[in-house]
């Protein structure tokens, strides 16, 4: 698989009257699953929305999939699939039938393109429903549609832009894993945007950040959480109290958590030395999870250089 | 649970090119306003009209025809229409070029004006499916993420709009023009019709061009269904009505009509004042019919304001672009 980058931009500016939603953004993205981070309005969306000329760039340039945008529109969208935040349904069209249309849209012969449609209706977990009009459908099953019809040509590359917007959180799971999928098991650079923390921490490796239109930070996520490497979020089935005696012999600040789990801090690089203690006490961890909070903090951090920046 | 993988795979295929692309919106469209019932019902009317111009044309070279079944219907006519007959009868035979070519360009231009007022109807009921529900949906932001301009976008909408013109005027023009040919008794009817033939085909398309160019516009113009349609139906027939009445104060106004203007354009292109001067000098009885016609309807016949009209025609077309290339955008 290839290393070279796939997003590049220098200088990117987009302007909106007086407003400057994108400000000289500079960047270097190499494949992988990647999380745009900001909060609304930071210019997330325009940045997508650049890259994929939905928008017109006001100045700078940029490279998706090392091809210049503005110069071979048709051949970049052929190779990158696109999942925008409201609903983009065509009304009348049954899923499958809008599925199969967007197939053709890029090119798909029409019989290749009905077998695709089914196959991603299959992946995206869609059953029966999709011989229904796409009118009908409830928000979650247009969010599948929408999953759907961006990766259905087979991209190399494809932007969700807020993709479990109003989904219930077994739905938000499913997506989630579906786009996780899409990188680790299929080799498809997925980049998502959100403003909902857990859902870029559990399934990016890397990590833009974006504040009024400039990027903020730009990094992997193991690097982002390496400050922060010395703490951890446990749960454990019973004797929790034990964990938190043997914690604190070892001086070990150790603090419950109204969820009920444990934030114990061993200033270790890795969880080695905790999961010693817990194997020691014969205790099972029913989940562990490394550095927990480490993204919300950075991008706390960083948001608030930006303001102190301005 | 499924039988099969339902594993993502990945695609080897190739890629089809752009104008296959740009067919599949239109046909898309174009499929859409079909399922509409009323639209397939006008589509049959037209269909039937051919048909039943196909039969004129028939009647017509039967008159040829020595014991034809018309030639026998006819001896039992009314005394005036019976004239008529054998002198039409009379003139077919003598000059058939020229009676077969201004016969048919008369009933070509009345078969194409009839089609024009359907296709308008149609146009009407296909207005939401243009841009208008793409616009309320979203879903230009879709056309505009696949692998298709915005230039391939309305190329493929205004193919949709033309395509209904196809079914509704140009198919049915051609049909009968081909099958009321091969009716005729003489095969040289075929050659004899080729003026009216490229009249209907000229009227037809430059109409067509410019009602697609004018059904985008209107289709753009709103994110409601009903608002595009009810535009659209208010401009026909208020400029039906309006044009007429305006012709004898401000002649101006009827050219906002763009029924009027292209019923200029039919005027034009067929020349149908020539063809009734023809056919008065050659038929007697149909000369002293015309005697009645007013003053102002043989002028309107003989020199219709044809550049008004075209001037008409093109603003219009002008404004309908202006209106798509601001509305049609994926933001």
């Amino acid at each position: 698989m290839s290393s070279s980058p796939v997003i590049e931009t220098q200088a990117l500016s987009k302007v909106f009257g007086p407003q400057r939603a994108l400000d000289g953004v500079n960047l270097q993205v190499a494949p992988g699953a990647i999380g745009l981070l900001g909060p609304n309005g930071a210019g997330k969306s325009t940045l997508i929305k650049c890259l994929l000329q939905l928008q017109p760039i006001t100045s700078g340039s940029a490279k998706l999939l090392g091809r210049e945008v503005g110069r071979e529109g048709r051949e970049i969208r052929k190779r990158v699939g696109y999942t925008p935040e409201q609903d983009c349904h065509i009304p009348g069209m049954a899923g499958c039938e809008y599925v199969t249309y967007c197939a053709q849209l890029c090119g798909l012969p029409f019989q290749a393109a009905r077998q695709r449609a089914h196959e991603m209706l299959d992946f995206v977990g869609m059953g029966q429903e999709r011989y229904r009009k796409a009118d009908t459908y409830s928000t979650g099953m247009k969010q599948r549609l929408k999953l759907a019809q961006a990766i259905v040509h087979d991209p190399e590359i494809v932007f969700l832009d807020e993709p479990t917007n109003g989904l219930d959180p077994k739905g938000q799971a499913q997506i989630l894993e579906l786009i996780q999928s899409l990188w680790k098991a299929y080799g498809i650079t997925v980049v998502l945007s959100s403003h909902l923390l857990q859902d870029v921490d559990r399934i990016c490796e890397q990590i833009i950040i974006i504040a009024r239109g400039r990027v903020l930070v730009h990094d992997t996520l193991e690097n982002l959480k390496a400050p922060k490497r010395g703490a951890a979020e446990v749960v454990v089935a019973n004797r929790q109290h034990d964990l938190q005696a043997a914690c604190e012999q070892r001086h070990w600040p150790c603090t419950p958590l109204p969820n009920g789990h444990l934030k114990i801090e061993h200033r270790a690089e890795s969880l080695n030395p905790l999961l010693s203690l817990m194997h020691e006490l014969k205790l099972a961890p029913l989940e562990i999870v490394p550095s927990p909070n480490a993204l919300e903090e950075t991008f706390v951090q960083a948001l608030e250089m930006s303001h102190a920046a301005t | 649970m499924p039988l099969h993988d339902t594993n993502y795979q990945h695609w080897e295929g190739a890629h089809l090119g752009l104008w296959h692309r740009r067919w599949t919106i239109a046909e898309n469209g174009l499929r859409a306003c079909l399922q509409n019932k009323w639209m397939r019902h006008l589509v049959v009317l037209c269909w039937g009209a051919a048909l039943a111009m196909t039969a004129l044309l028939f009647l017509v070279g039967q008159l040829l025809v020595a014991d034809s079944v018309v030639v026998q219907w006819v001896r039992n006519l009314n005394p005036d229409l019976q004239v008529f007959a054998s002198m039409l009868t009379t003139w077919l035979e003598q000059h058939p070029e020229v009676s077969v070519r201004t016969t048919q360009d008369v009933l070509f231009y009345y078969f194409g004006t009839f089609l024009m007022s359907v296709s308008i109807f149609a146009l009407g009921l296909a207005m939401p499916l243009l841009i208008t529900r793409d616009l309320a949906s979203n879903a230009i932001i879709i056309y505009a993420s696949k692998a298709v301009s915005r230039g391939d976008y309305l190329l493929g909408k205004f193919s949709t709009a033309f395509g209904l013109l196809v079914l509704t005027w140009l198919g049915p023009v051609c049909a009968a023009w081909f099958v009321g040919n091969l009716l005729a008794p003489d095969w040289r009817f075929f050659w004899h019709s080729r003026v009216p033939l490229c009249h209907a085909v000229v009227y037809g398309l430059s109409s067509m061009v410019l009602l697609s160019l004018l059904a985008l516009g209107v289709s753009a113009t709103s994110l409601k269904e009903k608002s595009t349609g009810a535009f659209w139906f208010t401009w026909w027939v208020v400029g039906g009505v309006v044009a007429p009445i305006a012709a004898h104060t401000k002649p101006w106004l009827g050219y906002l009509s763009f029924n009027f203007d292209l019923d200029q354009l039919a005027l034009a292109v067929f020349r149908l004042g020539d063809d009734l001067k023809i056919a008065q000098d050659n038929i007697p009885i149909f000369g002293s019919m015309l005697r009645n016609i007013r003053a102002e309807t043989t002028a309107a016949l003989n020199n219709p304001p044809i550049w008004g009209a075209l001037l008409g025609l093109l603003l219009m077309a002008a404004l309908a672009a202006i209106i798509v290339a601001k509305r049609v955008k994926p933001e």
